[in-house]
């Protein structure tokens, strides 16, 4: 390690015409960190995401990873940086095998990077995540909750360092909610991914994360333990209600 | 057998078959090869880009003109296939340049301004002529041989299938089809869009420039107006849906069709041409949306099991209210 985060954003801003959905939001990441990001609807949650895989440019405000900046880069460049990210509508290519989908990534950002026996090949990641009696099917015809699985296979196909997760346990029962925190969980423990999960079910994802970032109306207003968080006044004013801080 | 190998296969068996075809068939039929060689050329490479990106591109008669022209100017100075390498390399680069303006529009915005950017070069050349040379069009002295250009334009058919069978396996044609996919999500998984599109429609920007810098010398006389037209670039997108843009064989197969088509129909009934042409491609796209290339056995027994069906329910209903 290099002594910089492996992820950064410093000060970002992102405005759609006068709509300002992220406002000079600051973050370090580091390496094997397990953080979550929560916040009312529209409180700019995917819109920072979206900045910080470089899917949308900030309109201010800097991106570094590893200490290089990415400022205004192509998503490809934060890809192969080992910045891998989901989608909160399951992306996948539709008329392409389960295990074509993970191949994909695997020949682009994947292809000259350093992985781990876990990431070795296509059946090793369809292992991870459980896909291997669905690898043949088209991705088109299995569950949405496979899907979302799928998705994260996608994303681990680049053999990333940091993983961005979009409400991936949004729809599913409570069983595959528990199978996919302990997924998540196991990526972090096993690979030393530094996972940031996004969701908009608080319970579930306080539950398993070791950070949490609050969001509301484009401003960060808490970044701490899950503990601090329910704790803190403004963010119990804005979101959560006293109810849950009196759960925590 | 692999279907790459099947593929190969016929491809072989087809050149070897269409490069004995001048020794014995008559003029007219040569004449109508020709033609099916350049659709087939066109339409195999367009197919390889704008099939699997889903970028439309009318832009075909911009490179097709460009190679003629080239050729035009070259051919006194240089020998026959330098003329041709040197229409599909200006016909490339003048694509680089056109793709890294438009290629960021996706869908009609793209299709648009390919087209307007063909008209601009277009009317730019027939400007230059007028100023610069003082005559619009060129008669062409140094013209090869009849079987030259016909084994020429079979070669870059060849080579155009060649390259389709070779892309798709690659990376390459892997990166086209994530793009034509989902190019977002194809982007964060590592693919750099912006050079693969650029790459590709340089790709067929070249096959184009070499299509027309050896159909140029089969007319003798060119001018703007008939190399750059524009109708040039929409037959190729036509053939090429109607034959399936995503398929190997599909353009191929409607080239030969149309070109049939166009040969038997054009000098006796030109309107009755059009029209089974536009009624071809709305069959296709209404019935056949993977082309004439997903046409199966199977599909045409579901046709006759829908055609049937719908006539027992049209009679059980005329017999209902008969009652």
């Amino acid at each position: 390690m290099n002594g910089h985060p492996l992820l950064e954003a410093r000060d970002v801003t992102v405005r759609f015409g006068g709509l300002t959905a992220v406002d000079g939001v600051s973050a370090a990441f580091a390496p094997g960190e397990l953080a979550g990001i929560i916040g009312p609807n529209g409180a700019g949650k995917t819109t920072f995401f979206n900045a910080l895989s470089g899917v949308v440019m900030p309109t201010s405000g800097e991106l570094f990873a590893q200490g290089q900046r990415l400022t205004g880069a192509a998503p490809h460049r934060f890809a192969q940086q080992g910045v891998a990210r989901t989608f909160q509508t399951p992306r996948v290519f539709a008329e392409l095998s389960v295990s074509a989908n993970i191949n994909f990534g695997l020949q682009f950002a994947g292809r000259h990077r350093a992985a781990s026996w876990l990431l070795k090949d296509e059946t090793s990641i369809l292992n991870l995540i459980g896909l291997v009696d669905q690898a043949a099917l088209p991705a088109a015809a299995i569950t949405p909750s496979q899907q979302r699985l799928l998705e994260i296979g996608m994303a681990l196909a680049t053999r990333p360092k940091l993983l961005l997760l979009d409400e991936v346990a949004a729809g599913l029962t409570e069983s595959e909610v528990e199978a996919m925190a302990q997924l998540i969980r196991r990526l972090r423990d096993e690979l030393d991914l530094t996972v940031i999960w996004i969701e908009h079910a608080v319970t579930t994802l306080l539950k398993h994360v070791e950070r949490v970032i609050v969001l509301h109306q484009g401003k960060k207003i808490a970044d701490g333990t899950p503990a601090e968080v329910v704790r803190n006044a403004e963010v119990i004013e804005a979101y959560l209600g006293d109810e849950m801080a009196e759960a925590a | 057998m692999k279907p790459t190998h099947r593929d190969l296969l016929v491809l072989f068996a087809l050149a070897g078959w269409a490069a004995a075809l001048p020794h014995y068939a008559s003029e007219f039929v040569v004449s109508m090869a020709l033609t099916c060689l350049m659709y087939a050329t066109l339409s195999s490479s367009w197919g390889l880009f704008c099939g699997s990106t889903r970028y439309l591109s009318l832009a075909t008669s911009a490179f097709f003109g460009i190679g003629a022209y080239t050729s035009a100017l070259a051919l006194e100075q240089m020998p026959w296939l330098a003329a041709i390498g040197l229409g599909a390399a200006i016909a490339a680069a003048v694509a680089v340049v056109m793709g890294a303006a438009v290629l960021h529009l996706r869908g009609t915005y793209f299709a648009v301004l390919t087209f307007g950017m063909t008209e601009l070069i277009r009317h730019a050349i027939t400007y230059w002529e007028k100023q610069v040379t003082g005559t619009v069009g060129r008669v062409l002295m140094v013209v090869p041989e009849r079987d030259t250009i016909y084994l020429t334009l079979l070669g870059l058919a060849v080579l155009a299938v060649l390259t389709s069978i070779a892309v798709r396996r690659s990376r390459f044609g892997l990166a086209m089809a994530g793009i034509g996919a989902d190019e977002q999500r194809a982007q964060t998984l590592g693919v750099n869009t912006r050079l693969v599109k650029i790459a590709g429609f340089a790709l067929i920007a070249a096959f184009a420039g070499a299509v027309g810098a050896a159909m140029s010398v089969r007319w003798t006389y060119i001018d703007p107006h008939t190399v750059f037209n524009p109708f040039i670039g929409f037959q190729t997108v036509l053939i090429a849906l109607i034959g399936g843009a995503a398929t190997l064989w599909g353009p191929l197969i409607a080239a030969v069709v149309f070109s049939v088509l166009a040969e038997t129909l054009r000098l006796q009934a030109p309107q009755i041409y059009m029209m089974s042409l536009g009624l071809l491609l709305i069959l296709c796209v209404l019935y056949l949306p993977g082309g004439l290339a997903s046409l199966r056995a199977q599909t045409l027994r579901q046709w006759g099991d829908d055609i049937r069906g719908g006539w027992r329910n049209l009679f059980s209903r005329k017999a209902k209210e008969a009652l």
